[in-house]
């Protein structure tokens, strides 16, 4: 009876994975195809096999393109997964892996870092990962202060991440030559992203990637608050902290290097839950997948030759096709939204 | 374990909470196999009293002691395995099936960290069927009637598996027939050895299907015992306030418990 039932969900997220995993492995040849220059799919293929015989195409895909389109897929998965653990934590379907004023300290660390005469461009990512993390544990503070709880949680969230906007805004307005470059930050950039970007954020971000997805099934028990889940023999609180700060530290490892890229962490669960129910387990692999997708293509578009003239910020091409996208299955399926 | 030693026991326990005294200087044994009631009116505290027993709330100061051992002494796990509580719950804001809810029951002993094993599932199946809920489970839990609810919820107690089941009004919203069934599953539960101990407002199911009864009011223990000489026109009038006439069905041991509205003041 149960079991049947269990069987046909694991069939389709089974179908589901295969499903995102080719759609994910075809859009990562496509992209590296696209570009300011466009190679041809031989070109492609010549150069992953070492055959190609120009250095200049292989740098160009290898140096340039691969890294940024892998940053693209890397930086998905992580908002992905986290905006579900996230969704889950504090029992909100609209909440997304900054709700804790972490994109707002990102944000202000690099503006500082910007600002701040004798710090190098490679150190702004510091700035960036310091700013979100701090951010984290005043907002845990002040919580952990008004008693625990989501929604005090999301309010503390919201007023520390306030206060940091506002200083945000007095950098950016006060010190003009560097706001053009705090603003591009702030939506979002692969154009910078090399294999060492890749290789840091991963090495930061993936261990807490594994320890959230190893934890799905206690955080399905979360869903009812900490009281039910201590329960069921799990340490609510522990596990509470643990995923918040494993979300925000993957989080912030890719935040600091390509910027606030908002929307995949709240959309992409949501297109998920619609599609395979509400359990994490098939939620945030899933989630995850589908943030890389619209990450990539976002990405895609943003560096296209279709607009030659300028590098649009990505984060504002993720808004532009995930809004729509999510508007579009909440109307047509808006039932399971209601709270 | 000797056989007197009790399943559950409750030594001066007493609670605060916001600077108010919810429960005053409780005792109470609850014996292995039995179904052990506290009534009381709203705001009596037996919402409270079930919350310390499952180390939602701690009491300022009593003992409460699971054959013996202190419930704090208890690890989170260990716990899970010997009490499972039915409380009040807060809507999920997720749209879950009712079937997912009754498989989180069987977290507390299962090793596997992702896909639940067979006889999780066979546990979760019996469980649906002993209630008579395996319509519900295909249901999104939110929409479900609260008595539904109920139901899932009880069957997720259920299927942890545990020697002493906690329950907060089981049978509040349930229908008629459906409240008979629930209680005809717990004297069920208690003649395999379980000890139930639950909360409730109906007397007469109450007389009929508990073995002894606490009745609470303002956070202080004012009757126990059988349900014979606990459901009295004493209870009733100086626990709830009301005057009513209580008869007992010698035959089949329930008591029948009629208002006295003041209208009928002459015939009383």
């Amino acid at each position: 009876m149960v079991e049947t039932t269990i069987r046909q969900k694991r069939y389709r997220f089974v179908v589901y994975a295969a499903v995102l995993s080719l759609a994910l492995l075809s859009l990562f040849f496509i992209s590296v195809m696209i570009g300011s220059v466009w190679f041809s799919p031989e070109t492609v293929v010549g150069v992953f096999f070492g055959t190609e015989g120009s250095s200049t195409i292989t740098s160009i895909i290898m140096g340039y393109r691969v890294p940024r389109v892998l940053f693209a897929l890397f930086t998905g998965l992580v908002l992905g997964i986290s905006g579900g653990v996230m969704q889950t934590l504090t029992r909100n379907p609209l909440a997304d892996p900054y709700i804790t004023g972490l994109a707002s300290g990102a944000a202000l660390g690099a503006a500082v870092a910007f600002v701040m005469p004798g710090i190098p461009l490679y150190a702004i990512p510091i700035f960036a990962f310091a700013g979100g993390i701090l951010m984290l544990m005043l907002v845990m503070f002040i919580s952990r202060k008004a008693g625990s709880g989501p929604l005090n949680f999301i309010l503390a969230g919201l007023a520390v991440g306030t206060v940091a906007s506002a200083f945000l805004m007095i950098i950016i307005t006060s010190a003009s030559n560097a706001s053009h470059g705090i603003l591009y930050w702030l939506y979002g950039s692969f154009s910078t992203s090399s294999w060492s970007d890749l290789w840091t954020a991963a090495f930061i971000a993936t261990p807490f990637l594994i320890f959230m997805l190893l934890k799905s099934r206690d955080l399905n028990i979360l869903i009812f608050g900490e009281d039910h889940a201590k329960q069921l023999g799990i340490n609510s609180h522990r596990l509470w902290v643990a995923l918040l700060l494993s979300l925000s530290i993957a989080v912030s490892a890719c935040v600091a290097f390509c910027g606030v890229i908002g929307f995949i962490g709240l959309v992409a669960p949501h297109i998920m839950r619609l599609l395979v129910g509400s359990d994490n387990r098939f939620v945030l692999p899933l989630s995850g997948m589908m943030g890389a997708i619209l990450l990539i293509v976002s990405d895609d578009i943003v560096r296209s030759p279709l607009n030659p003239l300028f590098e649009m910020p990505v984060g504002s091409m993720t808004a532009l096709i995930g809004v729509p996208f999510f508007i579009y299955l909440l109307i047509k399926r808006g039932k399971n939204f209601d709270l | 374990m000797t056989s007197e030693e009790p399943a559950l026991s409750l030594e001066c326990v007493t609670v605060e909470l916001g600077g108010k005294r919810i429960l005053d200087n409780i005792n109470a044994k609850v014996m292995a196999g039995e179904v052990f009631g506290i009534i009381g009116p709203n705001g009596s505290g037996k919402t409270t009293l079930l919350k310390c027993v499952s180390r939602t709330i701690s009491p300022i100061s009593g003992r409460i002691s699971i054959r013996g051992k202190p419930i704090d002494a208890y690890s989170d796990r260990d716990f899970s395995i010997e009490v499972s509580a039915m409380l009040p719950h807060w809507p999920s804001g997720f749209s879950i099936d009712a079937y997912e809810i009754v498989l989180m029951g069987c977290r507390n002993r299962t090793k596997g960290i992702w896909w639940e094993g067979g006889e999780e599932l066979s546990v979760v199946d019996g469980v649906l069927r002993q209630l008579n809920a395996t319509n519900l489970i295909h249901r999104d839990f939110d929409t479900l009637s609260s008595g539904e609810q109920r139901k899932i919820l009880i069957a997720k107690s259920l299927a942890q598996r545990t020697g002493i089941v906690l329950l907060d009004e089981p049978v509040a919203y349930l229908d008629l027939k459906h409240k008979l069934e629930v209680m005809e599953v717990m004297r069920d539960l208690a003649s395999s050895g379980h000890t139930v101990v639950m909360s409730l407002h109906e007397l007469e199911l109450a007389s009929k299907y508990c073995d002894h009864l606490l009745a609470l009011d303002s956070g202080n223990v004012k009757f126990f015992g059988t349900p014979r000489e606990v459901v009295t026109v004493d209870l009733l009038r100086e626990v709830y306030g009301v005057q009513a006439y209580v008869r007992w069905d010698e035959a089949c041991n329930f008591a029948t418990i009629i208002p006295r509205s003041s209208k009928d003041r002459r015939g009383g």
